[in-house]
């Protein structure tokens, strides 16, 4: 029934497909373009084309600006931020869907509303208890506050994969004497990758893209993640565009080359944790 | 679920009294690193931040409890009220054009469309790349020099001079708006793709049989069906867009005077000015909304 399409039908279908690719990619395209162009050729030549384009802002981005130290500073954060709440919710999720203790009802209901519990909320008292564990100004600061908001989703996606297991795999090797944690390691966690990657992918960008906190809490040049540094790119009233947009391109491609990989993951990993529950 | 099986399991292989206690402990030595993170990251900051708004706290001077004067000052301003509105004005114009553009995109998607695959990886790209990039594209695209809409609209003699559109007061909320759009509607359209995958093929023919219409089939099979996500979907997203800091602060930092200013940057703009009472009941004054929100979202998500 659903199967063929009309000719009319057709024709409206792509055309519209056709606008959204036009909507989706044309700003991308200009980002992409304007990284490959010199001030003088963004304002005295405008053009939607790459004309005089150069790798030249890329160049002066890496040597001049330190921008490679932004990229270091911010991929230890994001890595070291997925590692720590990627262990530590692995094990929450497992104690809440497979082990029956009082209170559990609770703690799974903390970590429903710490997920829904916005950083707008959050960022003034943060600012304050960070800077009285002496944590202000520290990538080990930035680290341990990204936990909050990392480990609640974490925990909840991974809670939705765990309980779709089987529960008679972990008995048989209970009962052929592995221990909780064995069960966890050699049944569990091997068959949750999809969920263990779909986990990885949201808590890395979730720190990679981070910007108001890094702003908060980094105040000293070398430890800026790279939203701070392309904030400091604008001086005043000056938008240095193509240093600007090299810079974007630089810190959109790994997430972006990320989640088309891991697409299949993300999305079951949507439909697992945020969306069904 | 989960809950019943492990029920069962107790009943069909009771446990002594010793083991079950190993169990709990044991429970409980998993879950507390996440518990610990929380409490110290969420639910201490979360009730400090609501006595912080009842004090004339500021930067190096813990504050006196001053009551209701914080908010009755806000409420007072007219930067507060403007903020108020602008983030409802915000809110409902960017959740409104989501919902219907998204539902006419998975809808489309859906359809036996050739490389459907690439379509739908193509849809994520906006929401795959960081907010802060998002943003500060649409900084330049609206840029009055350099930008391209300008580019267009003089280069096809549709406009003759160059137009501020985020200096305008006018034109300001307009284009935050759109880039709003543009950057969150991927996770309406694969959320609702994802739900309308599970809707059940069947149901479709016999309604085709009876002779539905495109319409009664979407009105009574479809909707119905996805109710849930779309709910879900719908709550989840006024939550994040009503706290949305990057999309104002890249694209015209709450200007031009105040005609964007919203709840998360006039907090942050409080806490810069360093006046940390008046900056938390900022925070503070939205958590009724958020506090609703976040009840009815718990609800859906913990029915199965």
């Amino acid at each position: 029934m659903i199967s063929r399409l009309r000719t009319s039908q057709k024709i409206l279908y792509y055309s519209l497909l056709v606008l959204l690719a036009v909507i989706i990619l044309f700003p991308i395209y200009y980002m992409i373009i304007i990284s490959l162009k010199l001030p003088r050729d963004i304002y005295r030549k405008p053009s939607l084309l790459p004309i005089g384009a150069t790798a030249q802002n890329y160049v002066e981005l890496l040597t001049k600006q330190g921008f490679l130290l932004n990229l270091g500073n911010s991929l230890l954060v994001a890595i070291l931020a997925t590692t720590v709440a990627v262990a530590i919710s692995c094990l929450a999720a497992y104690s809440l869907v497979r082990l029956k203790y009082r209170g559990r009802d609770w703690i799974a209901r903390l970590i429903l509303f710490s997920y829904l519990t916005p950083a707008s909320l959050l960022f003034i008292p943060l600012s304050i208890i960070i800077a009285q564990l002496k944590l202000g100004n520290s990538l080990q600061g930035l680290i341990f506050v990204y936990l909050a908001f990392s480990t609640p989703l974490s925990t909840w996606m991974l809670m939705g994969f765990f309980r779709s297991i089987p529960l008679d795999l972990e008995e048989q090797a209970m009962v052929d004497g592995a221990n909780r944690m064995q069960a966890l390691t050699k049944i569990i966690l091997p068959l949750s990758v999809p969920g263990l990657i779909a986990v990885s992918v949201f808590t890395f960008t979730g720190a990679w893209n981070e910007l108001l906190l890094a702003l908060i809490f980094i105040t000293s040049p070398d430890k800026r993640t790279v939203p701070v540094a392309i904030q400091y790119l604008i001086t005043g009233d000056v938008f240095r565009w193509g240093l600007i947009m090299a810079a974007s391109v630089i810190a959109a491609v790994p997430v972006m080359v990320l989640y088309y990989l891991a697409q299949r993951f993300v999305v079951q990993g949507l439909s697992a944790g945020a969306v069904k529950g | 679920m989960a809950q019943q099986q492990l029920v069962q399991k107790t009943k069909a292989s009771p446990h002594s009294s010793a083991a079950r206690r190993r169990t709990s402990t044991f429970g409980y030595l998993l879950v507390a690193p996440v518990v610990i993170c929380l409490l110290v990251l969420v639910v201490y900051p979360f009730a400090f931040a609501i006595w912080i708004s009842f004090t004339d706290r500021v930067i190096g001077r813990p504050g006196q409890f001053v009551g209701l004067a914080n908010f009755a000052y806000l409420f007072g301003q007219p930067s507060f009220q403007a903020t108020v509105r602008n983030t409802i004005v915000l809110v409902v114009a960017v959740q409104v054009l989501k919902l219907f553009a998204s539902m006419g995109i998975a809808l489309l998607l859906n359809q036996p469309i050739r490389a459907r695959q690439f379509w739908r990886s193509l849809i994520l790209l906006p929401w795959a790349m960081p907010a802060f990039v998002a943003y500060m594209i649409w900084k330049l695209l609206y840029d009055p020099l350099g930008g391209a809409f300008n580019m267009i609209l003089i280069g096809s003699g549709l406009s003759g001079a160059h137009i501020d559109f985020l200096g305008t007061k006018e034109l300001a909320m307009p284009s935050v708006i759109i880039a709003t759009f543009w950057r969150g509607f991927p996770f309406w359209v694969i959320s609702f793709l994802a739900a309308l995958q599970n809707v059940s093929l069947e149901l479709y023919e016999t309604a085709a049989l009876d002779g539905a219409n495109a319409w009664q089939r979407f009105r009574h099979i479809t909707l119905p069906s996805i109710r849930h996500v779309v709910l879900v979907v719908v709550l989840l997203s006024t939550i994040w867009t009503t706290n949305g800091f990057e999309n104002i602060w890249l694209l015209t930092q709450g200007g031009p005077s105040d005609a964007t200013m919203t709840f998360p940057v006039l907090a942050y703009f409080g806490l810069q000015s360093l006046r940390i009472g008046e900056a938390s009941a900022v925070s503070v004054a939205m958590l009724p909304i958020f506090t609703f929100l976040a009840l009815i979202v718990a609800k859906l998500l913990q029915e199965e």
